[in-house]
């Protein structure tokens, strides 16, 4: 596979944090990730510098092999329209559209017409007095219609209602089908962007935590639920994510794959298995990196 | 439905197994594209895609340039082949587990299953029967 | 090249901004200094200063497109230097609008010999001195000057945040104050005013044209770093 983004040892210091720490990663063409992390982890910062549209302390990224700086050779063929994104004073959103079509080589104006109408979007309004959902739709449809061999959507759901955002999965697959690209997503809501990703990499505090195909993830652990004192019989000797309890009951998040024999053996002990969602691997990966193993919890509520 | 324990390409290969097995999928008929199961499950085409590469991998589709996917004339042939091989380890083992747990021993295990193929034989014959009715 | 043309015409697509906005700001002036001058008795001829609006829009503008424009800039992937370019440029082309307007408004009034009224806000003595093209060239160069400084401002702002800002805006007042000062001091307002005299409005607009370029090649230098 060939790669078009290639990270070296990147970070971006700030007085007060480290907003990038050593961050070294490649992207490969035509291929959707999933960005993923919490509010602050990093993720549109490092997007920004990819763009150039911030610049790092140390590292060096490129882009299609060079450096993205002050290059209308590398920008033009990018796209990067941020979450809280900024229009000119008084645009509407045909402006804006406009706009776009004069520096995307690949523009595609049939598809920017289907979207605006999937949305809704009104034309004729300035963009500042769109509401929350319909400024994100300007720039999601930005996105998409700019065919830029490596688009960057971070959040770009914010705002959008479930409808708005199964409408924008959709398209975005189905374009994706008939023009591969490289798509980079950022997102919190891991599960519902899961199927549509096919590698992972997720951010936290600076740091690259994961950095997988989505599919070798799935599976990757599981939760056992039961007596607790089997379940801690069971757990003994493996990797632990997360625990809980409930009186007697408790459940246990394993980190490792399941053989049958396991299944087998789980059955045969009276517990319960019960899969583990992106999401929740995710999540407690990112707990567990932060607070090592002492994920406890006694209170009712999720084995979740 | 999706299983989130278990990778996609893989849910999505056993989907196509399973109607090629039930007959809905015949041989030598041509089968979803890529695109089409990417957009019926709402998921990634090129995860699609390797859902298709493992069957044409195993021999069960075939792919005919400049046309698409079709099912391999033996393709039921193929799946039975392989079901068969882990049809053992995955129903015949864990039976025994547990019966052993309920303290059935062979011969109790073999009485249980003639008593139950039968009653299973008769509700289908029944059901058949029933559907026969205009 | 025709990527930073295309910053023009990006500049252009909301015909508001360079066009119709200043247009109805210096109507809306115009309407207001004539009727101030119809209120006015006597014969004498009336001079205002209404002209200086549709300056303040330059200003605005000059602001908005680094707070606002800039940002869109980025994320339709335009370089700094196309983007910066581009502007300069689309500036350069609204103020000489700015300047036909100011010679289409003079014409005007001499027609109408001060809307009737005896009232000037665009042909005013000692702006024409030079003639029309000297005119122009003062307009043109107040209305770059002003969306210049928007935008050299703005710029500062977003790269080094407001006490910056505001800590470069007193030491200009304090070095201008200053050499007041010092001509005062040194008793040459004399001299001053000879020299002005002799430069006459084109004269000082040329110079300011030296010190508006001037201006935007340090604010290309704080541009090349500024983050949307």
């Amino acid at each position: 596979m060939t790669t078009v983004i290639d990270v070296q040892h990147l970070t971006k210091q700030y007085k007060d944090k480290t907003a990038l720490d050593d961050v070294s990663l490649t992207i490969e063409k035509d291929t959707i990730y999933g960005l993923l992390g919490r509010n602050g982890a990093g993720k549109t910062t490092l997007m920004s510098i990819l763009t150039a549209q911030n610049f790092a302390t140390s590292g060096q990224a490129h882009l299609f092999g060079e450096a993205p700086y002050e290059n209308a050779d590398v920008l033009s063929r990018i796209c990067f329209v941020r979450e809280s994104q900024r229009y000119p004073d008084d645009a509407t959103a045909t402006h804006a559209f406009k706009a776009a079509r004069l520096f995307f080589r690949n523009w595609d104006q049939e598809l920017a017409d289907r979207l605006i109408d999937d949305f809704q979007l009104p034309m004729k309004t300035t963009i500042k007095k769109l509401s929350r959902g319909q400024l994100s739709a300007v720039g999601v449809i930005i996105g998409l219609a700019s065919r830029a061999e490596i688009t960057f959507f971070d959040e770009p759901y914010l705002g959008l209602d479930a409808v708005a955002r199964q409408i924008f999965y959709d398209r975005l697959l189905q374009d994706y089908a008939e023009h591969p690209r490289t798509i980079i997503l950022s997102s919190h809501l891991i599960d519902e962007v899961a199927s549509l990703i096919e590698k992972v990499i997720v951010i936290d505090n600076g740091r690259i935590l994961l950095h997988e195909d989505t599919d070798a993830l799935r599976g990757r652990a599981s939760t056992v639920i039961g007596d607790a004192a089997k379940i801690e019989a069971w757990a003994d000797g493996r990797e632990v994510l997360h625990r809980e309890s409930l009186g007697r009951v408790a459940s246990v998040t394993v980190l490792g794959h399941l053989s049958d024999a396991d299944r087998a053996a789980i059955a045969a002990a009276d517990l319960d298995l019960a899969p583990v969602s992106l999401q929740q691997l995710i999540v407690r990966l990112t707990q567990n990196a932060a607070h090592p193993e002492s994920t406890t919890s006694t209170m009712a509520g999720e084995a979740r | 439905m999706i299983d989130e324990g278990r990778p996609l390409f893989i849910q999505i290969a056993e989907t196509i197994e399973e109607s090629i097995l039930d007959g809905s999928l015949a041989e030598e008929a041509q089968a979803p594209s890529t695109n089409e199961l990417a957009a019926f499950y709402r998921i990634n085409p090129a995860t699609a895609a390797k859902g298709v590469a493992v069957l044409t991998d195993k021999g069960v589709l075939i792919k005919r340039r400049g046309i698409g996917m079709f099912v391999a004339a033996g393709a039921r042939g193929i799946l039975l082949a392989e079901r068969r091989t882990s049809f053992a380890e995955k129903f015949i083992d864990p039976l025994i587990a547990e019966a052993r747990t309920l303290g059935l021993d062979d011969d109790d295990l073999t009485a249980l299953l003639r008593e139950r193929s039968a009653r299973f034989e008769g509700a289908e014959n029944a059901a058949s029967t029933e559907g026969n009715h205009p | 090249m025709s990527r930073t043309l295309n910053v023009v015409r990006l500049q252009l697509i909301n015909k508001n901004t360079f066009i119709w906005v200043p247009l109805i700001v210096l109507g809306g002036a115009m309407l207001v200094s004539v009727l101030i001058y119809a209120m006015i008795p006597g014969d004498d001829p009336k001079y205002g200063g209404g002209g200086q609006a549709p300056l303040w829009v330059f200003f605005s503008v000059g602001l908005t497109a680094m707070t606002l424009t800039f940002p869109f800039s980025q994320a339709i992937s335009i370089t700094r230097r196309e983007f910066f370019i581009g502007t300069m440029l689309s500036a350069v082309l609204g103020s000489a609008f700015m300047g036909v307007l100011l010679l289409i408004g003079g014409g005007i009034e001499l027609l109408t010999n001060g809307y009737g009224v005896n009232g000037w806000m665009f042909h005013l003595p000692w702006l024409w001195e030079a003639g029309p093209l000297g005119a122009f060239i003062v307009y043109f160069t107040l209305a770059l000057f002003f969306f210049v400084v928007g935008f050299t401002g703005a710029t500062v702002y977003k790269r080094w945040g407001a006490t910056v800002l505001t800590i470069a805006s007193i030491v200009i007042a304090l070095v201008l104050v200053g050499i007041a000062f010092l001509v005062t001091r040194l008793e040459l307002w004399g001299q001053v005013g000879q020299t002005f005299g002799q430069l006459g409005a084109l004269g000082l607009a040329l110079w300011g044209l030296v010190v508006t370029v001037a201006l935007m090649g340090l604010s290309f230098l704080a541009f090349r770093r500024a983050t949307p």
